[in-house]
């Protein structure tokens, strides 16, 4: 967890060089440099607007910068390069508030495959959802939904979770299970990015952070 | 099948979607009940004359039904934009044209098929002759997944702006008319007699060219609009 910089990038997961974003003329976030390699958390700080979210799209693929450069495991960050690879929650869960969080959780598998050993009772359990599988995402807390949208990361094959603001709505159990979370996927060797607007206590090792100037 | 494949996602979507539709069944039953509402209105606004009726019936009943469509188009993508499912499905590893036809399938069988149901029930009450029903039916069958094709297409234009309903009515307009000519033509011809194979090979070919393109330019156009 501790490569500071570009240097060492080979490899590398997520590579950026250089990359910034402008919309209409008025640069949004940037020239920034970081490279995310496999085990690596890295938390993205930044204050509102300062266009955290931004990245994330952008680093998702739905949204293209030319400026600068952005390399998937050595590849060219094309959809091709990163399906599959990628899993990410948003401010938007994508949760279907008719549906079940199992209900939910077995859409997102038919759509990604399931993680190898994964099974949709026990992540839900993991997320401390026991005994609201089948009840609706509508029902359902602010907290709770957050947690069934953290189930999807354990169910998911991908190797880097991009989180957007996953503190938020979230009580102080809730913070330690997403830092839980991510210590165990940083240990089975997959790398996270992770932004948030406030201070975060990580458990344990302190993360690598990226600093986005507006 | 194995989760994940491009066969699996699809399936999944297409459930999702139908189970979706299931748990509010209130929002099918509204096309249906705004076509029957328009049909009724139509003899208490233009007499009882029963030929008058007869031969206004099945462009009555054609262009009710597809309006009663256009209500329900605007809403494709709109509940999968607010919670950020578009999202999660855009960026799954599987051919998005293919999942959007899943979509669009399910799509047409929760909004058209309905009132494909109704729409011999609708023209008998104006009098539409029973020989013609089939015609009537088989128009009906080839118009409304045609309809729903060109209408995803335009709709995944406008997902990412809000209050595109205005803009989606005026866009669609150009492309409806020569689906209510064809299916119009069908129709009449058969009531008047004549042969009507010609306009319902036209709707067919129509279908078969929308139903390889409208996926592929219905992905694209998701993507550039998300893209913003």
């Amino acid at each position: 967890m501790g490569r500071m910089c570009a240097a060492d990038s080979a490899n590398a997961l997520i590579e950026a060089l250089a990359l910034s974003f402008t919309r209409q003329d008025e640069q949004v976030f940037g020239p920034l440099d970081f490279a995310l390699h496999a085990g690596d958390i890295a938390l993205i700080e930044g204050d509102n607007g300062s266009g955290k979210t931004t990245l994330m799209r952008i680093l998702t693929g739905m949204l293209h910068t030319d400026e600068g450069e952005l390399r998937f495991d050595g590849q060219p960050y094309t959809r091709d390069a990163t399906a599959g690879h990628v899993v990410f929650l948003g401010h938007h869960l994508g949760l279907k508030s008719d549906l079940s969080a199992r209900e939910n959780l077995r859409f997102a598998q038919g759509l990604y495959g399931a993680r190898p050993g994964s099974d949709i009772v026990t992540a839900l359990a993991a997320v401390g959802l026991a005994g609201y599988e089948d009840e609706p995402v509508r029902r359902l807390s602010a907290g709770q939904k957050k947690r069934a949208a953290l189930a999807r990361l354990l169910i998911l094959p991908a190797r880097v979770w991009l989180l957007d603001e996953p503190y938020a709505n979230l009580d102080r159990e809730g913070i330690a299970l997403v830092n839980t979370l991510l210590a165990s996927h940083a240990a089975r060797g997959g790398a996270a990015l992770v932004t948030s607007h406030g201070a975060v206590a990580f458990a344990g090792d302190e993360p690598r952070r990226i600093r986005i100037h507006p | 099948m194995t989760p994940g494949s491009t066969c699996a996602a699809c399936v999944a979507l297409f459930r999702r979607d139908l189970l979706l539709a299931w748990r509010r069944r209130g929002d099918i039953a509204m096309p249906v009940l705004y076509a029957v509402i328009v049909t009724t209105l139509f003899p208490f606004a233009l007499g009882p004359d029963a030929a008058l009726l007869s031969r206004i019936a099945g462009g009555v009943v054609l262009v009710t039904v597809l309006l009663a469509m256009l209500l329900s188009l605007d809403s494709l993508f709109r509940s999968d934009v607010e919670d950020g499912s578009l999202e999660q499905w855009m960026l799954a590893p599987q051919s998005l044209p293919l999942l959007l036809g899943a979509k669009l399938l399910a799509h047409w069988i929760t909004s058209a098929v309905p009132l494909i149901v109704i729409a011999p029930v609708l023209a008998s009450m104006l009098r539409f002759p029973t020989a013609a029903m089939p015609v009537l039916v088989a128009a009906l069958l080839l118009a409304t997944p045609l309809l729903s094709l060109l209408g995803g297409v335009l709709v995944a234009l406008t997902a990412g702006s809000r209050r595109s309903g205005m803009l989606l009515a005026l866009m669609l307009l150009p492309l409806c008319v020569p689906v209510v000519i064809f299916a119009a033509g069908a129709v009449a011809a058969a009531q008047d007699g004549l042969p009507f194979a010609a306009p319902i090979a036209w709707l067919g070919a129509a279908l078969a060219l929308a139903l390889v393109l409208g996926p592929l330019a219905c992905a694209a156009a998701l993507r550039i609009a998300m893209d913003a």
